[in-house]
C-alpha cells in the first residue's frame, strides 16, 4: 500500500520542512480544524514562525483557537495558552483572515499602469461585481493572500485553509481563471477602440446593442466598457503573478494536504482532488483522515456480544449476575442498539478504510471522532499531538 | 406545512444533506400526487443520486414518477433567457454575443444572482396549454450559504437599479413570488456539530433582516436515533469499567465492554445532538424538524426513503 496509514508517522515534522501548507478538501470535513491543529503542532515541532490562514467569513478559525475576535490584522495565539495546552510553540503561532475587499484592492492598485487608471477601476460600480463574481474568485484571493504572504517572507511556514469550493478546479485553475478573464478576446473586443467608436463603426454589434440598451439602458453599457478598457491594462501583471503562483505552487516549497472524512461523499472529492492534483504537477505530501471512529468498534467478539444482547431474552439475567445489580429486560437490547448504529458507521468507514492506497503515495495520518466538537484550544491540542504521531489511540 | 407551498428552497452549509432533504421532500410531495421539479443549483448531480438517477441537463427530466430534475448553470440559464425573449439562437456553444451578455451579467452587480433565480421563477409560471401550472411544486437545492442570500436579494436589488423596460416587469413579479409566504418558503439544513448550526443560524437571521423571505423550518440531520435511559447508562458505565467478566463473555459469546463502550460513545453523540437541538430552538423562530443519522453504504434512492419516511408528519 501507497499510503502509510498507522497513525503514527509525525505529519507536522515533515509538512513544517515546506514553506507553505496548503489543506484541501470538501466542505464538512472540518479542513479549518485540521489546519489550525496543523499550524499548532507545526509550531510545536520546528524552531519557525507559522501563520494559519482561514479564509472563511464565519470566524471559524476565532472560535476554534479561543480568540475573542479575529480582525484582518493577524493575532498571535498566546504562548503560555498553547504551553498550557501541551503545545508550547518553539517560535511563535499566529492567525489570520483572509480579507477579500482589501486584497482585490491591493491586486488594482500593484498592477494599474498609473495611479488614476487604479482609481477609476476602484470607483467603478462594476468593479465591485466583477470582483466578487466571477466563478473561482474566492479561491483567486485565497492564492493572492497566500502569494503576498509568502513573497512577504514574514513567516517561515503558512498553513493555508482553503474556501469550500464547489470544484477543485475552481482553486488550482484560479489564478489562470482570473488572467485569462483580463485578457480575454472577449475584453479585448469590447474595450476597443470605445464603445463610442464601436457604436458607430461596428455594424455588426448593432443588434446586440439595442438588445443591450433595451434591457439596461445606454448608459450601463458605456460605464461597462470604460471599466473594461482599464481593467485590461492590468493584465501584464496579472499574468505574471499567475505564473508566479504556479511555480510556487509547484515547487517544494508547498505542500498540499488533503483532508477528508470517510463518509462517501466527501471521500469521493478527496478521490477527485487527489487526481487533479497530480493533472496539475502538485503533488499531495500529506493525507489526513479526520474524524475516525474508534477501532473497538470493529472488534468482532463486541459484535458478537452485541448480537446476543438484541436476540437472547436471558441476556438481562446475565448482565444482573455479573453486575451485581437490577436489569430491566429491555436494558441490553437497547445498549446494543445504541454500540449497533456506530458499529455500522463504522464498518462503512473501514471500506473506505481499503480504498485510502487510491487517493495516491502520501504520508497519511488518522485523526480520531470527538465526542464533542473541536471548538477550543485543548481539544485542538489533541489533534495537534496526533498530527506530531503522539496521539492516544 | 411546507408541501403546500409552491417554492421550497432547502439551503445550509455544505456537507448538512441538502441533496438528500430536498430529495426526501420530492418524494413526499410526489406521494400526494403533485408533479414536483426539483432544481439543483450549480451542483454536480447529487439530487440526482440522491433520486436514483443520473444528472440530468438543463431541461427537466423525469427521474420519479410525479418528480423531474434540472441542474442549473448560469450560461444555460442566460442562453434560454435570450433565447424566449431575444430570440437568439440556442447554440451549443456560446457565441461572441452571449458571450459579451456573460461578461455583461458577470459585471452588473447581482446579474447572475438574477439568472438563477429568474430560471426558477420561470419554471414556476410554465403552463400547460390547457393553462393549468407546469409544476405543482418546486424543490430547490439550493447553492452554499454564502451564495443563496445574493440570489434571493438579487430581485430586489434589480428593482432598485433597473427603473424600465422589459427586465423590471419580470422582475417585479419574481420578488412579489419570493416574499410570499403562503407560496415560497426558504428552509435550512444544520448538522449537530458547532459550524453548521452557527451558519444555520446566521443565515436564518440574515433572511429575516435582508430579504422578505419566508423561512419554514430548520432541519437537524444525521440525529443519532437511540438513547439510553439514564438506569442503562449507568449499567453500561459499570459494563465497559474494569472487572471480571469472562463468564458474561462466555454467556453473550464475545466480550461486552467494546459494545458498553460504542454506547457510550453513541450515548455523548446522543446528548451532543440534543444540545445542539437546543441552540437552534433558541436562535430561530421556526420549526425545528430532527432527522435521524441513517447508516447505508452509499447515498442513493434507498436512503432518501429512509429519511423521506422520518420526515412524513413533520414536513406534511
Amino acid at each position: 500500500m501507497s499510503v502509510r496509514g498507522n497513525g503514527r508517522s509525525n505529519l507536522a515534522a515533515s509538512l513544517g520542512e515546506h514553506e507553505v501548507v496548503i489543506c484541501v478538501g470538501a466542505g464538512g470535513v472540518g479542513k479549518t480544524t485540521v489546519s489550525a491543529a496543523l499550524a499548532m503542532a507545526i509550531a510545536a515541532e520546528h524552531d519557525k514562525r507559522v501563520m494559519v490562514i482561514t479564509v472563511d467569513p464565519a470566524r471559524r478559525l476565532a472560535t476554534a483557537l479561543g480568540l475573542h475576535r479575529m480582525t484582518v490584522d493577524p493575532v498571535i495565539v498566546p504562548a503560555d495558552r498553547l504551553r498550557r495546552a501541551g503545545v508550547p510553540p518553539r517560535d511563535q503561532l499566529v492567525a489570520a483572515m483572509i480579507d477579500t475587499k482589501s486584497t482585490w484592492d491591493r491586486l488594482v492598485e500593484r498592477n494599474a499602469p498609473d495611479r488614476r487608471t487604479a482609481a477609476r477601476i476602484l470607483a467603478n460600480p462594476f468593479y465591485q461585481g466583477i470582483s466578487g463574481a466571477f466563478t473561482g474568485s474566492h479561491e483567486f484571493i485565497a492564492m493572492e493572500t497566500l502569494y503576498e504572504l509568502h513573497h512577504a517572507g514574514e513567516y517561515d511556514c503558512l498553513v493555508v485553509d482553503t474556501p469550500p469550493s464547489r470544484s477543485a478546479l475552481d482553486f488550482l485553475e484560479a489564478p489562470t481563471r482570473f488572467s485569462d478573464f483580463v485578457g480575454g478576446r472577449l475584453l479585448s473586443w469590447l474595450a476597443r477602440p470605445s464603445l463610442f467608436g464601436w457604436r458607430a463603426m461596428n455594424f455588426a454589434a448593432a443588434p446586440f446593442l439595442r438588445m443591450a440598451d433595451r434591457l439596461l439602458g445606454a448608459d450601463l453599457l458605456e460605464d461597462l466598457a470604460s471599466f473594461v478598457a482599464d481593467i485590461q491594462r492590468l493584465y501584464g501583471g496579472v499574468q505574471k503573478r499567475a505564473a508566479d503562483v504556479y511555480s510556487l505552487l509547484r515547487s517544494y516549497r508547498t505542500a498540499f494536504t488533503v483532508v477528508t472524512t470517510l463518509e462517501p461523499a466527501p471521500f469521493a472529492e478527496a478521490e477527485f482532488f487527489s487526481s487533479k492534483l497530480r493533472e496539475f504537477s502538485m503533488p499531495m505530501r500529506a493525507l489526513v483522515v479526520n474524524r475516525v471512529l474508534p477501532p473497538a468498534l470493529l472488534d468482532e467478539e463486541g459484535a458478537a456480544a452485541a448480537s446476543t444482547m438484541i436476540a437472547e431474552p436471558a441476556a438481562a439475567e446475565w448482565l444482573a449476575d455479573a453486575l451485581d445489580e437490577r436489569v430491566a429486560r429491555d436494558a441490553p437490547r437497547h445498549i446494543a442498539e445504541a454500540y449497533m448504529v456506530l458499529h455500522r458507521l463504522a464498518q462503512g468507514h473501514a471500506r473506505q478504510v481499503s480504498r485510502l492506497s487510491r487517493l495516491g503515495r502520501a504520508p497519511a495520518i488518522q485523526l480520531p471522532q470527538a465526542s464533542r466538537d473541536v471548538s477550543d484550544i485543548d481539544s485542538l491540542a489533541m489533534l495537534a499531538q496526533h498530527l506530531r504521531g503522539r496521539g492516544e489511540q | 406545512m411546507l408541501l403546500s407551498r409552491r417554492l421550497l428552497l432547502v439551503a445550509g452549509k455544505g456537507g448538512t444533506g441538502k441533496s438528500t432533504i430536498a430529495a426526501a421532500l420530492a418524494l413526499l410531495a410526489a406521494r400526494e400526487d403533485k408533479r414536483v421539479l426539483c432544481i439543483e443549483v450549480d451542483a454536480k448531480g447529487d439530487l440526482s443520486h440522491q433520486l436514483g438517477a443520473d444528472p440530468p441537463g438543463f431541461q427537466p427530466r423525469v427521474v420519479q414518477p410525479n418528480i423531474s430534475v434540472l441542474q442549473l448553470k448560469v450560461e444555460d440559464s442566460l442562453q434560454e433567457y435570450l433565447h424566449i425573449y431575444f430570440k437568439v439562437p440556442r447554440l451549443a456553444r456560446m457565441t461572441p454575443l452571449a458571450r459579451v451578455f456573460d461578461f455583461v451579467a458577470t459585471g452588473v452587480p447581482g446579474a447572475k444572482d438574477m439568472l438563477v433565480i429568474g430560471k426558477i421563477a420561470y419554471e414556476e409560471k410554465r403552463r400547460e396549454a390547457n393553462g393549468s401550472p407546469m409544476w405543482d411544486m418546486i424543490i430547490v437545492d439550493a447553492a452554499a450559504t454564502g451564495e443563496v442570500l445574493p440570489q434571493l436579494r438579487a430581485a430586489r436589488a434589480m428593482l432598485e437599479l433597473v427603473r424600465g423596460g422589459i427586465i423590471r416587469g419580470q422582475v417585479e413579479w419574481i420578488d412579489a413570488m419570493l416574499t410570499d409566504p403562503t407560496r415560497t418558503l426558504l428552509t435550512i439544513c444544520a448538522l449537530p456539530e458547532e459550524m453548521p448550526v452557527v451558519e444555520a443560524i446566521e443565515l436564518h437571521d440574515r433572511a429575516r433582516a435582508e430579504t422578505k423571505i419566508g423561512v419554514g423550518a430548520c432541519f437537524l440531520n444525521r440525529m443519532m436515533p437511540v438513547s439510553l435511559s439514564p438506569r442503562e447508562e449507568h449499567l453500561t458505565e459499570r459494563l465497559a469499567g474494569d472487572g471480571e467478566r469472562t463468564a458474561l463473555a462466555r454467556q453473550l459469546g464475545g466480550d461486552p465492554r467494546p459494545v458498553a463502550e460504542g454506547a457510550l460513545l453513541a450515548q455523548r453523540f446522543h446528548h451532543n445532538g440534543l444540545e445542539h437541538a437546543r441552540r437552534l430552538r433558541a436562535g430561530m423562530s421556526v420549526p425545528l424538524i430532527e432527522v435521524p443519522l441513517l447508516v447505508a453504504p452509499r447515498p442513493g434512492l434507498a436512503t432518501t426513503r429512509a429519511v423521506a419516511a422520518a420526515l412524513e408528519g413533520a414536513a406534511a
